[in-house]
C-alpha cells in the first residue's frame, strides 16, 4: 500500500505545523516504519519552537539518550522572545480595544492609521509587531491567538506582502484550531487575492518578458500551495467536496493541478464519487464533474496514476468492468490509509458500486445477478439487496425488472423519441443568444465609458455601466457598489 | 545564277556582296527597277544588311567587354553606341589591371571619374531615345552613389545632375508623344526609369532644390569636387608585385621593387602592412587572393600576440571575402577559415590580456602597437575591434550554405558533411572562449548554434560529433561528459538559453527542445511544452526561419504521437501542415511549386537560401504516409456511422476524403505500386470489413521501415486496424442485423473477448450505436429505430441552430477577444449552470485572470486543443510563404 501513498508529495507544499497531524495519521497507519515516521515528526519540530514537542519527540524517539542542553537554551530564548514581542504587541491591543477606537475605525485603512497616529501615536512600525508576535505564537503552536493577532494586523496594515503571509497564517492557524467555518471564508478570501493578484503585479511591473513570466510562475505556486492547504477544509467542512469540485474544476485550477500537483486528481476523483448523490439534485452537475476529471484523468495518466483515477479510467473509457472491479478493491485500501479520505471510505465504495453497476445496466439489456454482485465485490445475497434498492434508488421501476427464477435483471430500455433528442439539443440556445446580446450591449455601453479612463479600472467600468442599458434595474446594483 | 540566289548570296556576307556589286553592277542598276515586284528578296536583303552589320559591331565588341546588355533595338545606330558606353563602363577592369600600376588615382577620383562616364552616357542614350540603355546606367550610376555615401562623403553632383537632366528629358519625351515610336521594350524602359528618377529624386529633394537653385553647374560641381589628390605612394601595388615574383619565399624575403626599394615583412611594418592591406579591402581592383597571400604572410610574420590577432582578424574577414558570384564559399577557403578561427579563439584563450570586442570604448591608433602594460584598459586587459561571434556565425552559415548547393546525392555531400565535426568543434571552443570571459549575449548566441546541430539528430550522432569534446583537454561546461546523455545535453542547453534575454532565441531554443523530445518518443512532455509556451499564438508573427522551425517541430510531433500509437493526436497534429498541400515548402525541403504566381528573382534567391540542408530532412513521405494512415484509421469508421449523405460531406481530413472518392472512381485497381495506393486499397479494404487485407497492405508500405521502431509500429497497427475493423463492422452492419453474437465478432477480427466487449460496450455508452448488451447469452442487441424524413429534417434543423449560436459566440468572442469567458459557456451546456447576470461577471473576471496566468498555469484545455488540431497554425504556416 505504502506505493499509493501521497504524503511525501503533498508535504512540500504545506505547511510545517500542517504536517503534523498528517504525519500523526501515518503514524496510525503503519504503512512506514514507526521509527521513520517519528524520526520526520522529529526533525520538522526541530525547526519550530515547539520546544516541548520536541523534547516529548525526542524521548519517544531516542528513550535512553540524555535530551541535549540545547532544548532548554531555545526554550528560555522562545520565552524571552515570546515577552518582549507580547509587550510590543499589548501596546497597540490595548489601544485597539478600546472602544471609542472601535468605533472610529473605518473601512479606509490609510485614514485608520493617520487616527491612530494622530490619536494614540501608533505608527506603522508598531502595527508590524502584532504580525510579528502572530507569527510567533503561530511557531510556538499557540494557534487560536495567533489568529487573533493575525485578524487584528490584517484589519490595520496596508502592506500587501505582509498581509498575504498573515492571511496564510490565520487560515492555518484556522485550520489547525478546526474552525471550518471561518477556514473557509479565509480560504475563499485568500483565493480572491490570489486570483487577482497577477493582474495587479503584471501592472506593477511592465519591465519585459520576465517579469511577467516570474508573476505567473508565482501565481502558480501560489495557486498549488492553496490546493494543497484547502484539502484540510474542503475534506473537513459539511459542504466541502462539492465546494472542491467547484473550486478546482475552476480552469484556473484544474491547469495548475495539471502542471504541477497530479496527484490531487486523487481528492478530486474522490471528491466527485462521493459528491454524486448529493449533487444529484442538482441534475447532471456531477455526471458533468466525473466526465470532466475522467478527461483530465485520461490527460495525465502519462504521469500520475493510482488505484482511484484507475478505477474511473476503466469503468468511464476502457468499459472493463473485470478491470474496475480489482482496482476498485485496492482504491478501497487506499482511501482508507489516506489522511483525507479514510472517513469517505464506506460512501466512497457505496458511490463507486453505484457508478459501476450504473454502466453496467446502462450498456446492458439482461444481467446476472450473480454476475453483478461479484462485479460489486459483494455477496449474493448483499447483492440482491443492493441491486433492488438500487433500482428503487435509480427510479427505474418501469425500465428494470428482476426475474428471480432466472436470476438475472431486465433492463428495457426504450430508446429515446426523437423529439427529446430535438429538445435536448436547443435547450440553453435562447438563453445563450440572450447573453450574447447581453455582452454585445455591455462591450458598446463600455467602450463609450472607457474612452477616457486608465486600463486598470477596465473590468470594472465596464460592468457598471453595461448594466444600465441591459437591466432597469441597474441603478440600484450600482449603489450597492459605491 | 538566279537573281534570288544572288540576292541570297548578298545578305550573307558584306564583303562578298561588295565583291558582288562590284563584279554585278550591271545587273544590279536594272534590277533596281524590278524590285517592287519581288518585294522579297529586298526584304531579305535589307534584312541581311542589319544582320551583318550588327555581327560585326558585336563582334567588335566582344573583345573589349562581354556586357550582358540586351539589344532588342532594332537601329544599328544605336547599337554601335551601346559598344561606345559598354567600353567605356565595363572596360574599367581590364583597363584598371592594366594602369593600376602606372597611375594610382585615389579611390574617390575613380569614382568620380566612373560617375562621369556615366553621367554622359545617359546623357548619349537620353539624346537618341534609348531608354533601356539609360535605364541601366542610371542603374549603375545610382549603386555608385550609394556606395560613396556609405563612405560618408557628400551626394555627388553628378548624381543631382543625373537625376534633373532625366526628368526634364522624359517629360519633353512625353510632351512630344514619341511614345508612339519606341517599341514594347523601350517603354516598358522608360516606365522603369521613371519610377527610379521619382525615387531617387525624393530620397536628395533637398540637395535637388539647392541644386536647382545654383544654376551655374560648374561652380557646384567645383565646390563639392575635393581638391585633386597627391599622387600616392604606390605602395600595395608594388608589394603585390614584389610578392607574385616570389611567393612562398619565408619570412625574410627581400625582393626589389618597382621603385627600386626593397619590400621586407617584419615584426615593425606588420601593422603597416596591414593598414594598408585594410585600406585596400572592399575595392573594386583589389585582387582577394593576393589580398589573403600578403595576410598569411603576415602571419607567419607577426609572433607577438596583439600582432598576431590583428592579423588573424584581417585574415579570416578576408577569406569570408569570396566572389559573390559564386554560390558559396570554396572549400579550402573555408578550412583555413576554420582553422585560423580555432587558431584566434585558441590565442585568445591562453592570453586573457587581449580580448576581441565589438564595441571598444578607447580610440586606438591602427599603426602602434599595444601591450596590456602600457595600453590596457583599467583591468589591464587591451581591447581589440572585432567580432568572434560573427565569424562563428559566418562559418556556420557558410557551411550550410555550401551544403544547400551540393548535389545531396553525391559523395561530395558527404565529404562535405564530415566537415561538420571540425565546426562542431570550432563553435565548442568559442562557446569555452564566451563561457571563461562571461560575455552573455555571444554566448547564447553560439550556444544555439550548436544546438542547432544536435537538436534534430538521433543519440548516436550526438554522441559522435560530441567525441570532439572528448578527447579535448578543455571543454566547455555543457557537454555529453557532464551530462551523461545527449539529451539531457539538449536539456541543459535549451534551460541555459531559456535564461537569456534574446527572445528570438529563447523560442528557437524551445522549439529544439520540443523537437529534440518529440524525436525521443516523450509525446507528452512535448505536447505539454508545446502548448504551455502558447507558441502557436505567436508564430505568425515570428520570422521565417522560426516558422520553419515550428513547421519542422509540429511535423516531428505529429510522427512522435504516431510511434506512441496516438493516432487521434497524431492526425490533428499533422492535418495543419497537410491540409496546405504544401508540405514541402512549409518544411523548406523544396521549392515552391509555382502555379499562380511568379516569384520574382529575390524571392527566389531568399526561399533557396533558406532551404534545409539534406540531411536535416524530414522525410516527408513518410509523414505523409503517417498522416493518411492515421486518417484512414479515424476517417474509416467515421464514414460507416454516417447514414446521410449531408452528414458525409463534413470530413475530417479533407485531403485523405479526396484521395479515397479520386480511388473510388477507378473503374480497374492495379496492385498498389506507391504508399498512396497501398493506404487507399488498404481503406476500401478496411470499408469492407477485410481487415487482414487491410493489415497486410500497409504493413508492406515499404516506408515503414525508416522509422526507428518500425517493428513496434506495425503491430501497433495491426492493432489499431483490427479495432477500427471491429468498429466499422459493427457501423455499416448494424442495420442488417438484430442481434450480434460476441464470440463470434471475436472471431472475425482475432481480439480477445474482453477487448470486443470494451469495444462495443465505449460505443454503447458514447451513443454512437443504439444497441445493447445481453450477458446472459453474449449478444449484442441492436435496437432501430426508423426515422421519417420529417424528423431527419427536425434534427438538422436543431443541429443547425446550434451550430449558429455556436458560431455567434465564436464571432462575439473574436471582437471582444476574451475568449475563456465565452468557452466556458459552451461548456456548461444545461443553462441552470449560470445563476444570472451578476454571477456570470463574477465569472467572467475569474476567467479573465487566469489566461494571464497563462504562461505556464493556462494551459487552458489541453486536449481539446488538440482534438480541434492546434489551433490556427495553418494561418502560421501559410505565412511562410509571405
Amino acid at each position: 500500500m505504502a506505493e499509493y501513498d501521497i504524503t511525501e508529495k503533498l508535504i512540500p507544499f504545506i505547511d510545517k505545523h500542517l504536517a503534523f497531524p498528517v504525519l500523526t495519521h501515518l503514524l496510525e497507519t503503519a504503512l512506514f516504519p514507526e521509527e521513520d515516521v517519528r524520526a520526520a515528526q522529529y526533525e520538522l519540530a526541530k525547526t519550530t519552537n515547539m520546544v516541548d514537542f520536541t523534547v516529548q519527540l525526542f524521548q519517544q524517539l531516542y528513550p535512553d539518550e540524555e535530551i541535549p542542553q540545547e532544548f532548554a537554551d531555545k526554550r528560555d530564548q522562545a520565552l524571552q522572545k515570546a515577552e518582549q514581542l507580547e509587550t510590543d504587541a499589548q501596546v497597540v491591543l490595548e489601544v485597539i480595544e478600546r472602544e471609542e477606537v472601535a468605533q472610529a475605525l473605518r473601512q479606509d485603512k490609510i485614514q485608520n492609521l493617520h487616527y491612530l497616529k494622530e490619536n494614540y501615536n501608533l505608527t506603522l512600525d508598531h502595527i508590524q509587531a502584532l504580525y510579528t508576535f502572530g507569527q510567533f505564537q503561530y511557531a510556538t503552536g499557540n494557534y487560536s491567538n495567533a489568529a487573533e493577532y493575525l485578524y487584528h494586523f490584517r484589519i490595520l496594515s496596508t502592506d500587501a506582502d505582509l498581509n498575504l503571509s498573515a492571511h496564510w497564517g490565520k487560515l492555518a492557524c484556522d485550520i489547525l484550531f478546526g474552525q471550518w467555518d471561518t477556514a473557509l471564508e479565509e480560504l475563499n478570501s485568500l483565493r480572491e487575492t490570489i486570483d487577482s493578484r497577477l493582474g495587479s503585479a503584471a501592472a506593477n511591473a511592465p519591465a519585459g518578458p520576465n517579469a511577467s513570466s516570474e508573476a505567473a510562475l508565482a501565481q502558480l505556486q501560489a495557486r498549488t500551495w492553496l490546493i494543497h492547504w484547502s484539502l484540510f477544509v474542503y475534506f473537513n467542512h459539511a459542504q466541502g467536496r462539492s465546494l472542491l469540485l467547484d473550486t478546482f474544476l475552476s480552469p484556473a485550477y484544474l491547469n495548475t493541478i495539471q502542471t504541477s500537483c497530479p496527484w490531487v486528481l486523487r481528492y478530486l476523483a474522490v471528491a466527485a464519487i462521493v459528491t454524486r448523490k448529493s449533487a444529484n439534485a442538482t441534475s447532471g452537475r456531477a455526471r458533468h464533474a466525473l466526465r470532466e476529471i475522467v478527461r483530465v484523468i485520461q490527460m495525465e495518466e502519462y504521469q500520475y496514476t493510482d488505484p482511484i483515477t484507475q478505477f474511473l479510467k476503466e469503468l468511464y473509457l476502457e468499459f472493463d468492468f473485470d478491470a474496475a472491479q480489482k482496482s476498485l478493491a485496492i482504491a478501497e485500501k487506499v482511501v482508507e490509509n489516506d489522511f483525507f479520505l479514510w472517513d469517505l471510505k464506506q460512501e466512497f465504495l457505496d458511490n463507486s458500486r453505484y457508478l459501476i453497476s450504473e454502466a453496467y445496466c446502462r450498456i446492458h439489456q439482461r444481467i446476472d445477478i450473480d454476475d453483478l454482485s461479484s462485479r460489486l465485490n459483494l455477496s449474493q445475497e448483499e447483492g440482491e439487496k443492493w441491486i433492488v434498492n438500487l433500482i428503487r434508488d435509480m427510479r427505474m421501476g418501469a425500465d428494470a425488472k428482476i426475474d428471480l427464477e432466472k436470476n438475472i435483471i431486465h433492463i428495457n430500455r426504450p430508446p429515446a423519441p426523437l423529439y427529446q433528442a430535438v429538445i435536448e439539443k436547443t435547450r440553453g440556445l435562447a438563453f445563450r443568444t440572450q447573453a450574447l446580446g447581453a455582452a454585445m450591449n455591455r462591450k458598446a455601453a463600455g467602450e463609450t465609458m472607457e474612452t477616457g479612463e486608465e486600463g486598470k479600472n477596465k473590468g470594472k467600468g465596464r460592468r457598471t455601466g453595461a448594466q444600465q442599458p441591459s437591466q432597469p434595474a441597474a441603478p440600484s446594483i450600482v449603489a450597492t457598489e459605491a | 545564277m538566279s537573281r534570288f540566289f544572288r540576292t541570297q548570296n548578298d545578305s550573307s556576307s558584306s564583303s562578298e556582296s561588295s565583291d558582288e556589286e562590284l563584279l554585278s553592277s550591271g545587273e544590279e542598276a536594272p534590277a533596281q527597277p524590278a524590285q517592287p515586284k519581288q518585294p522579297m528578296s529586298r526584304f531579305l536583303k535589307t534584312a541581311g544588311d542589319s544582320d551583318a552589320s550588327s555581327s560585326s559591331s558585336s563582334s567588335d565588341s566582344d573583345d573589349s567587354d562581354d556586357d550582358d546588355q540586351p539589344a532588342p533595338v532594332a537601329k544599328p545606330a544605336v547599337n554601335r553606341f551601346l559598344r561606345k558606353n559598354a567600353g567605356l563602363g565595363g572596360g574599367s577592369d581590364s583597363d584598371d589591371s592594366d594602369d593600376a600600376p602606372k597611375i594610382v588615382k585615389s579611390a574617390k577620383d575613380k569614382r568620380i571619374e566612373e560617375m562621369q562616364t556615366i553621367g554622359k552616357a545617359i546623357d548619349n542614350a537620353v539624346k537618341i531615345g534609348d531608354w533601356n540603355a539609360a535605364s541601366t546606367e542610371f542603374e549603375k550610376l545610382g549603386r555608385l552613389v550609394q556606395r560613396q555615401t556609405g563612405v560618408s562623403e557628400p551626394v555627388p553632383p553628378y548624381w543631382l545632375r543625373a537625376i534633373v537632366s532625366l526628368e526634364t528629358a522624359m517629360s519633353a519625351t512625353k510632351e512630344k508623344d514619341s511614345k508612339k515610336k519606341l517599341n514594347a521594350a523601350a517603354t516598358k524602359a522608360l516606365n522603369g526609369l521613371k519610377q527610379k528618377v521619382k525615387k531617387a529624386s525624393k530620397e536628395h529633394e533637398e540637395l535637388i532644390k539647392e541644386y536647382n537653385k545654383k544654376k551655374a553647374e560648374e561652380k557646384y560641381i567645383a565646390a563639392l569636387a575635393p581638391p585633386p589628390p597627391p599622387p600616392k605612394e604606390p605602395a600595395p601595388a608594388r608589394s603585390r608585385v614584389a610578392e607574385a615574383a616570389a611567393p612562398g619565399e619565408g619570412p625574410d624575403f627581400t625582393t626589389v621593387g618597382k621603385g627600386g626599394k626593397g619590400v621586407q615583412h617584419t615584426q615593425d611594418t606588420v601593422l603597416k602592412d596591414l593598414a594598408q592591406v585594410n585600406e585596400n579591402r572592399g575595392k573594386k581592383n583589389t585582387d582577394r587572393v593576393e589580398q589573403v597571400r600578403t595576410l598569411e604572410r603576415l602571419l607567419a610574420v607577426a609572433e607577438k600576440t596583439y600582432l598576431r590577432i590583428r592579423v588573424l582578424l584581417a585574415l579570416i574577414s578576408a577569406r569570408f571575402d569570396y566572389n559573390p558570384a559564386a554560390t558559396h564559399m570554396p572549400i579550402d577557403a573555408w578550412m583555413s577559415a576554420q582553422e585560423e578561427l580555432d587558431q584566434l579563439v585558441r590565442l585568445l584563450l591562453k592570453e586573457p590580456a587581449y580580448s576581441v570586442d565589438e564595441q571598444v570604448d578607447v580610440e586606438y591608433d591602427d599603426i602602434i602597437e599595444r601591450n596590456p602594460k602600457d595600453h590596457g584598459d583599467a583591468d589591464g586587459i587591451v581591447r581589440i575591434r572585432g567580432s568572434v561571434i560573427s565569424f562563428v556565425d559566418r562559418l556556420d552559415e557558410e557551411f550550410t550554405r555550401s551544403l544547400q548547393n551540393t548535389d545531396p546525392h553525391g559523395t561530395e555531400y558527404i565529404e562535405r558533411l564530415r566537415h561538420e565535426k571540425i565546426l562542431y568543434k570550432s563553435i565548442c571552443l568559442a562557446e569555452l572562449y564566451f563561457e571563461r570571459t562571461s560575455k552573455e549575449d555571444p554566448r547564447a548566441r553560439v550556444i544555439m548554434r550548436r544546438l542547432e546541430h544536435i537538436y534534430y539528430k538521433p543519440d548516436v550522432l550526438v554522441e559522435a560529433l560530441e567525441q570532439v569534446n572528448a578527447d579535448a583537454d578543455s571543454i566547455p561546461a555543457l557537454s555529453l561528459r557532464a551530462s551523461g546523455n545527449p539529451q539531457s545535453l539538449v536539456h541543459s542547453i535549451c534551460i541555459l538559453l531559456y535564461k537569456t534575454t534574446n527572445p528570438v532565441l529563447r523560442t528557437r531554443a524551445m522549439l529544439c527542445h520540443i523537437y529534440n523530445h518529440a524525436l525521443h518518443n516523450e509525446f507528452y512532455t512535448a505536447r505539454d511544452m508545446l502548448l504551455m509556451s502558447h507558441l502557436q499564438e505567436s508564430v505568425h508573427s515570428a520570422d521565417i526561419m522560426t516558422q520553419i522551425l515550428y513547421n519542422r517541430t509540429i511535423v516531428q510531433l505529429g510522427l512522435c504521437a504516431f510511434r506512441c500509437g496516438l493516432i487521434k493526436e497524431c492526425q490533428a497534429i499533422l492535418q495543419e501542415i497537410f491540409a496546405t498541400q504544401r508540405v514541402k515548402e512549409l518544411l523548406a525541403q523544396g521549392l515552391h511549386q509555382q502555379r499562380y504566381t511568379t516569384l520574382t528573382p529575390e524571392q527566389e534567391k531568399a526561399e533557396r537560401n533558406r532551404q534545409m540542408p539534406f540531411h536535416m530532412h524530414i522525410n516527408t513521405e513518410l509523414a505523409e504516409a503517417v498522416f493518411l494512415v492515421a486518417s484512414m484509421l479515424i476517417e474509416i469508421p467515421l464514414l460507416a456511422s454516417l447514414d446521410t449523405e449531408e452528414a458525409k460531406r463534413k470530413t475530417v481530413s479533407k485531403s485523405f476524403r479526396r484521395l479515397l472518392e479520386h480511388a473510388n472512381r477507378q473503374v480497374f485497381n492495379g496492385p498498389p505500386e506507391n504508399t498512396r495506393d497501398h493506404i487507399m486499397q488498404a481503406s476500401k479494404a478496411l470499408q469492407d470489413g477485410e481487415w487482414q487485407k487491410a493489415r497486410d497492405l500497409i504493413q508492406s508500405i515499404a516506408i515503414w521501415n525508416l522509422m526507428p521502431e518500425a517493428k513496434s509500429v506495425k503491430e501497433m497497427l495491426a492493432k489499431r486496424i483490427q479495432e477500427e475493423g471491429l468498429r466499422t463492422y459493427l457501423f455499416s452492419n448494424a442495420p442488417h442485423y438484430s442481434t450480434l453474437s460476441l464470440e463470434l465478432l471475436s472471431r472475425i477480427f482475432s481480439l480477445s473477448l474482453r477487448t470486443v466487449t470494451s469495444i462495443v460496450s465505449k460505443m454503447i455508452w458514447n451513443e454512437e450505436l443504439a444497441a445493447s448488451l445481453d450477458q446472459a447469452s453474449g449478444v449484442v442487441v441492436f435496437h432501430r429505430t426508423e426515422t421519417t424524413k420529417l424528423q431527419q429534417l427536425a434534427l438538422a434543423l436543431s443541429e443547425r441552430v446550434a451550430q449558429l449560436v455556436e458560431q455567434n459566440e465564436k464571432t462575439l468572442d473574436n471582437k471582444l477577444g476574451n475568449s475563456a469567458a465565452w468557452a466556458d459557456r459552451g461548456d456548461g451546456k444545461g443553462g441552470e449552470k449560470r445563476g444570472g447576470e451578476v454571477a456570470g461577471g463574477g465569472e467572467r473576471r475569474g476567467t479573465r485572470t487566469g489566461t494571464r496566468g497563462a504562461l505556464r498555469g493556462g494551459a487552458r484545455g489541453r486536449g481539446a486543443r488538440f482534438a480541434q488540431g492546434l489551433g490556427g497554425q495553418v494561418a502560421g504556416a501559410r505565412a511562410v510563404r509571405a
